[in-house]
């Protein structure tokens, strides 16, 4: 059974359709690539998989539990939303670390909230948020930065802070961790650090989703790609038949700038 | 004399200070609440207080001060501040907190649009409620934003206290005036700009210190 199921997603803002209708499903462990022009619906997509827009029409569906019917009154209250977010994760563009806390904080602060809805205030706490911070230092180990746990957001590299992101996300044990162009606020520099924390997560099997301009990158790691414009998927296959082998024109013109 | 004069113009001050404090007690959790107020996705509760909002920035303090005091009585036939010293004490504190807070609320709106919508966004995708995200997120960010101009609406407040005279509270300066009239002297008038500048002094420190204090992040 596939991990996430999306059907006939669609998301207009007033008469403007941007989603005119996406589906598509991917396994558990599979890693998704979206390419494709700006303003064609890619990060509109992932904005309405996380609920941070709320979608027009379609569903979603996780581990074949539907979490979300446009159709379906119920599914669409703000606590259900809550709740269903955090079967997913989302790393931005623009990381949007929280700034008035350290690297290890950034990473801790949602399970610390969680223990204390949980747990109340008493010495149990104590004992638990120590826990997460073990747990969250060894993540920040895991994206390279196990050294930088007390630094704030401004006294690291771009690619550092989309790191600290990262490894924020993969707190919360996402089924699905999206990527939202991750790279395209670094300089190449930048770019590879982050992008060979990526690769790790594809080998290690953690199901992505990654929206990128980085065509070699998404060629080498992905199992699925779809081509996004105009808020249709024009193009969707194997990365061997979208990259060597387009089907579409506007696929082959898309790739053609490119090279 | 120098004594006197002193004893006076301390009970001034005191009661300046009284006004002071009162006004950010009471100001700046009125703004906060002003402030969403005037962010509020109802218009029926938006309009209504942008409009409040304007009308008291939009007059003098002086003016709000006379009728808040006055008015009651004469338009009511019902002065609710009694014609003690305490009611019209009363009175100038209300004027001032309802005053301040109309400021402050312009700049807490301004310190909260001003927290880029990412941050927000990060605390949703996290599980974050809006309750969570407000007191975990986004006041630290607000609060280093505000201080500045804070600052500056506190050192005018401490001025402005000086206007409470028209409706009779026996504030500072009129302290040091009245040695005018009694005694032919002017140099209590003096001391009396020595009281402020020391206090707008000890807060303009206050203000550089907390700035620094916050200065371990940026926004």
């Amino acid at each position: 059974m596939a991990l996430l199921e999306v059907k006939n997603l669609q998301k207009s803002f007033g008469e403007l359709e941007v989603l005119k209708g996406i589906s598509f499903s991917m396994e558990q462990g599979e890693n998704l690539s979206i390419i494709g022009p700006s303003g064609g619906g890619k990060t509109t997509l992932l904005r309405c998989l996380n609920f941070l827009e709320i979608p027009t029409g379609g569903s979603i569906a996780v581990g074949g539990r539907t979490l979300f019917d446009a159709s379906d009154a119920k599914t669409v209250s703000e606590r259900e939303i809550r709740r269903n977010r955090l079967h997913f994760g989302l790393v931005f563009q623009n990381f949007n670390l929280f700034p008035q806390y350290t690297a290890l904080e950034n990473v801790a602060l949602a399970l610390k909230l969680q223990a204390k809805s949980e747990a109340g205030n008493g010495a149990a706490r104590k004992e638990i948020n120590a826990r997460i911070d073990a747990q969250c230092a060894e993540l920040l180990g895991r994206v390279g930065l196990g050294d930088k746990l007390d630094f704030y957001p401004h006294q690291l590299s771009g690619g550092q802070q989309q790191r600290v992101a990262i490894a924020r996300a993969l707190a919360l044990r996402p089924e699905v961790l999206f990527f939202d162009e991750p790279t395209s606020a670094l300089d190449p520099e930048l770019t590879g650090e982050v992008l060979r924390v990526i690769r790790k997560l594809a080998e290690e099997k953690m199901t992505m989703v990654i929206v990128t301009h980085e065509m070699g990158f998404a060629e080498a790691v992905s199992d699925q790609v779809l081509f996004i414009d105009g808020g249709l998927i024009a193009e969707q296959g194997s990365p061997e038949q979208v990259f060597r082998n387009p089907q579409s024109e506007r696929t082959r013109q898309f790739l053609g700038s490119y090279r | 004399m120098f004594q006197t004069v002193l004893q006076s113009l301390n009970l001034g001050f005191l009661k300046a200070l009284q006004i002071f404090g009162l006004t950010l007690l009471g100001g700046i959790p009125l703004g906060f609440l002003i402030a969403f107020g005037s962010m509020s996705r109802w218009k029926l509760l938006r309009f209504p207080v942008k409009t409040i909002v304007w009308i008291v920035r939009g007059t003098p303090l002086m003016l709000q001060l006379l009728i808040i005091y006055y008015g009651p009585g004469i338009l009511l036939g019902n002065n609710i501040w009694g014609g003690s010293t305490g009611g019209r004490f009363t009175a100038a504190v209300v004027t001032f907190i309802f005053n301040y807070a109309c400021y402050f609320s312009e700049i807490f709106r301004g310190g909260i649009q001003g927290v880029p919508r990412g941050q927000r966004e990060a605390g949703q995708v996290l599980g974050l409620t809006n309750t969570q995200i407000f007191f975990k997120v986004t006041l630290m960010q607000v609060i280093k934003r505000i201080v500045p101009p804070i600052g500056n609406e506190i050192i005018t407040l401490v001025k402005d206290t000086s206007l409470v005279r028209v409706i009779s509270v026996y504030e500072i300066i009129w302290n040091g005036e009245k040695f005018i009239k009694s005694a032919g002297i002017i140099w209590p008038l003096f001391f009396t700009g020595l009281y402020y500048l020391l206090f707008s002094g000890l807060l303009t420190l206050l203000l550089g210190w907390i700035e620094k204090k916050l200065d371990y992040f940026k926004v």
